[in-house]
């Protein structure tokens, strides 16, 4: 993976001196340790402020949006499966995009390793199976980026992109995992219990949004929060307020939502709002067969009847 | 004078504090496996010790006055009653409080603040009533993080401005410098009276010496506002934003709100809520128009605010401390310091330019 | 089905969520419906969870 940032150079440079696109929207180094910054670059001389390595995790489909150029994006896995999204829901055009794909083994979990290091990391580095880090104490450590990726990347089942002009390098091999576990473990909770469950989760929220924004999926001109006339719910701290935030902005994701990770990636308090998409996910997978994201010429579940689809709910 | 504080003294003098004054300090938030993962400033449940083992708090103390929401008034429509339609206001809790634990940034940034709140045209009641109950407890940083960069913000790991008194750790122990009489009252109240012959002038230079994060500010207020607003710069700054809240929010310094009435059935409430100019409906007008409608306008609005008008307006420096947390909880890696920089540097190009 | 599932899984019970299709001229069904959810949701008594505490009753 290291040796891909020079394809993607090479690749991007070539796009913008052809004229066949216009900007490449990608990452640049960032300030901070196990964190780049996403980027634009508009002319060929610039492409080697690109960078590509285990901190890319930001989903750059966000920065796509009603966007009216044509660009070259750099899309992994789950990237390339929010524009398959984009494109279906009419945010973007296919003809405007020239998508460089990734295959990804993963994207590192930076607050994880900052949990596990004493005193604060001040240099990293990385060879392909692993992360090693220096902190202020002077110590060096390394970890192996298998056990220190994001929770999603770990479950993932589609690391190579499903769409793409050309591939940076050879496909990797995917995961046979269970998705699912930690959903149903809430699942295997009385109501009680996940009553509890949900309150502790939202507890620390501070609405700022950072999961919302994060979001490839969010991109309404004015969110349901933030309508007045009607106010849908309260702006305020209350904890009811707090989670109906969370529930129905999850309930939007519904048979969207590819597990990206952005939302918890942003989170500055560090909350797993996944638990919620994840069971909506399950529960699409389970009863519509349905997977978001694999291709722009099939219509995701919740936009199409069936005579056979389930309907228990309804009387 | 400085006092000793030796470490049984420490939860003995909080007992006896905790009879008058309510008690604040950062407590660690945990995660799934009961491992810290960070602090927050909370009210202590009795016979809880304030974690002072901490970085710094992930929220700045900036909600033990300016609370998130607050209830500012309540009021009924039910026109069956007397009081219908009158707003009356919350009554303030009249305790007086001692908050523990604020690292030197956000008490500077408590002072900063005041000078929105507390003017001599207008007096902020519900931010000066708990200003005023309260004691600002410091905790000096002898290991500042690596984005610190408060001694170039005319701060650092031993400011004392804003602060009643200031701890540091000593040992098993803590050293404690009053700095107002407040804070004396407070030493005198918990018992902590043991002096101590020592002075805090080498460990405030060796904590300064550890601060490697600097920016350059000599400039800003020297630059035209209007050049600054038109550089070229803002869209590459802005380009990776996604206008969430996580920076204003977690800023020590950013004290703008917004008000909202909620009501249920006949009974309502006027709540002020933090606000963040990253929003976009931050600047809505009622008539639909949106003057800081994109992106880049709203970015530029934070940094200029914190960065020029405030610089121009104060004639206090800039609005920021340099506790770091917009640069480390940044969802995309916008970081101040770097653009600080950017502005600095555009100002004394624009002035050599003019001199050739 | 997908909401419900989700507001079950957030705590709400089941039974405190109905939706059926009812014509105007289908007065009997009407009748069945109704009692059906008002049987349903008094089994469980009133819901604490998830309200604001303005919004709740006894």
């Amino acid at each position: 993976m290291l040796t891909y940032i020079d394809e993607i150079r090479a690749a991007s440079a070539r796009l913008l001196q052809e004229g066949a696109v216009e900007m490449v929207v990608g990452f640049r180094q960032g300030s901070q340790p196990m964190m780049n910054e996403p980027c634009l670059i508009r002319r060929p001389e610039d492409v080697d402020t690109l960078v590509w390595d285990s901190h890319c995790g930001i989903n750059l489909t966000n920065y796509l949006t009603n966007r009216k150029e044509k660009i070259a994006v750099i899309a992994k896995g789950c990237d390339a499966r929010n524009i398959v999204t984009h494109i279906i829901e009419n945010k973007i055009e296919r003809e405007q995009l020239y998508i460089l794909g990734v295959p990804c083994q993963g994207m590192v979990d930076k607050r994880q390793i900052a949990m596990r290091v004493a005193g604060e990391i001040t240099e990293v580095g990385e060879s392909d199976t692993e992360i090693r880090v220096q902190t202020t104490r002077g110590e060096i450590q390394t970890f192996a980026k298998a056990e220190v990726l994001q929770q999603n990347c770990t479950l993932c089942t589609h690391r190579n992109p499903v769409l793409y002009d050309a591939l940076i390098a050879e496909a990797v091999s995917e995961q046979t995992v269970d998705r699912y576990t930690d959903v149903a473990a809430i699942e295997a909770m009385t109501i009680g219990e996940r009553q509890q469950y949900f309150q502790d989760l939202f507890a620390p929220c501070i609405r700022c949004y950072a999961c919302r924004n994060a979001c490839p999926l969010c991109y309404c001109p004015t969110c349901f929060v933030d309508e007045a006339q009607p106010q849908w719910v309260g702006k305020g701290q209350d904890a009811v307020d707090v989670m109906t935030f969370h529930f129905l902005r999850a309930y939007h994701c519904a048979g969207r939502c590819t597990d990206c990770g952005a939302c918890e990636r942003a989170c500055p308090v560090g909350i797993n709002m996944r638990v919620l998409t994840k069971k909506l996910e399950k529960d699409c997978v389970n009863n519509f067969g349905w997977e978001a994201g694999l291709s722009p010429d099939v219509r995701p579940a919740l936009d199409t009847f069936n005579l056979d689809d389930p309907d228990k709910l309804i009387k | 004078m400085i006092k000793k504080i030796a470490k049984d003294e420490w939860a003995s003098g909080l007992s006896k504090l905790a009879k008058t004054y309510r008690l604040f300090g950062p407590v660690a938030e945990r995660g799934p496996d009961g491992a810290r993962t960070f602090h927050n400033f909370k009210a202590l449940a009795p016979g809880e010790l304030p974690d002072l083992d901490l970085g710094n708090t992930r929220l700045s103390a900036k909600s033990l006055v300016f609370p998130q929401s607050e209830a500012m008034f309540t009021y009924t429509l039910d026109e069956d009653r007397d009081d219908h339609h009158i707003l009356k206001e919350v009554p303030a809790d009249g305790m007086s409080r001692v908050a523990f634990g604020i690292r030197p940034c956000d008490a500077k940034a408590l002072a900063m603040v005041r000078m929105n709140f507390d003017t001599p045209e207008y007096k902020d009641p519900y931010w000066l009533r708990l200003y005023e109950a309260t004691t600002f407890v410091g905790l000096a940083c002898d290991a500042p993080c690596p984005t610190c960069f408060c001694t170039s913000t005319e701060c650092g790991p031993y400011h004392e401005e804003g602060l009643d008194l200031l701890l540091c750790a000593e040992g098993e122990g803590l050293l404690a410098k009053a700095i107002t009489e407040k804070g004396e009252r407070l030493l005198a109240d918990a018992g902590w009276e043991e002096a101590a012959d020592q002075d805090l002038g080498a460990r405030k230079a060796a904590a300064e010496g550890c601060i490697t994060s600097r920016i350059g500010t000599d400039q800003l207020a020297e630059g035209d506002l209007l050049d600054l607003h038109g550089a070229d710069f803002w869209e590459d700054v802005a380009f990776a934003c996604i206008n969430c809240g996580t920076c204003t929010y977690l800023c020590p310094t950013c004290w703008c709100f917004d008000i909202q009435d909620e009501v249920f059935k006949q009974e309502g409430q006027r709540l002020r809520q933090w606000d963040s100019c990253m929003f976009p409906i931050f600047t809505v007008h009622t008539t639909g128009h949106n003057p800081r409608d994109t992106k880049t306008q709203r970015v530029r609005q934070r940094f200029m605010h914190k960065l020029k008008y405030f610089v121009d307006k104060y004639e206090k420096g800039i609005m920021c401390v340099g506790c770091g947390r917009c640069v480390r909880h940044c969802p995309v890696n916008i970081d101040i310091r770097k653009v600080a920089d950017l502005m600095n540097r555009y100002t004394s190009d624009a002035a050599k330019a003019e001199q050739a | 089905m997908l909401l419900s599932n989700l507001l079950e899984y957030m705590g709400i019970e089941r039974n405190r969520l109905h939706m059926s299709w009812v014509s105007s001229a289908e007065a009997t069904k009407f009748i069945d419906v109704v009692t059906e959810v008002t049987e349903a949701v008094r089994a469980l008594g009133p819901n604490k969870y998830f309200i604001k505490d303005q919004a709740k009753v006894a």
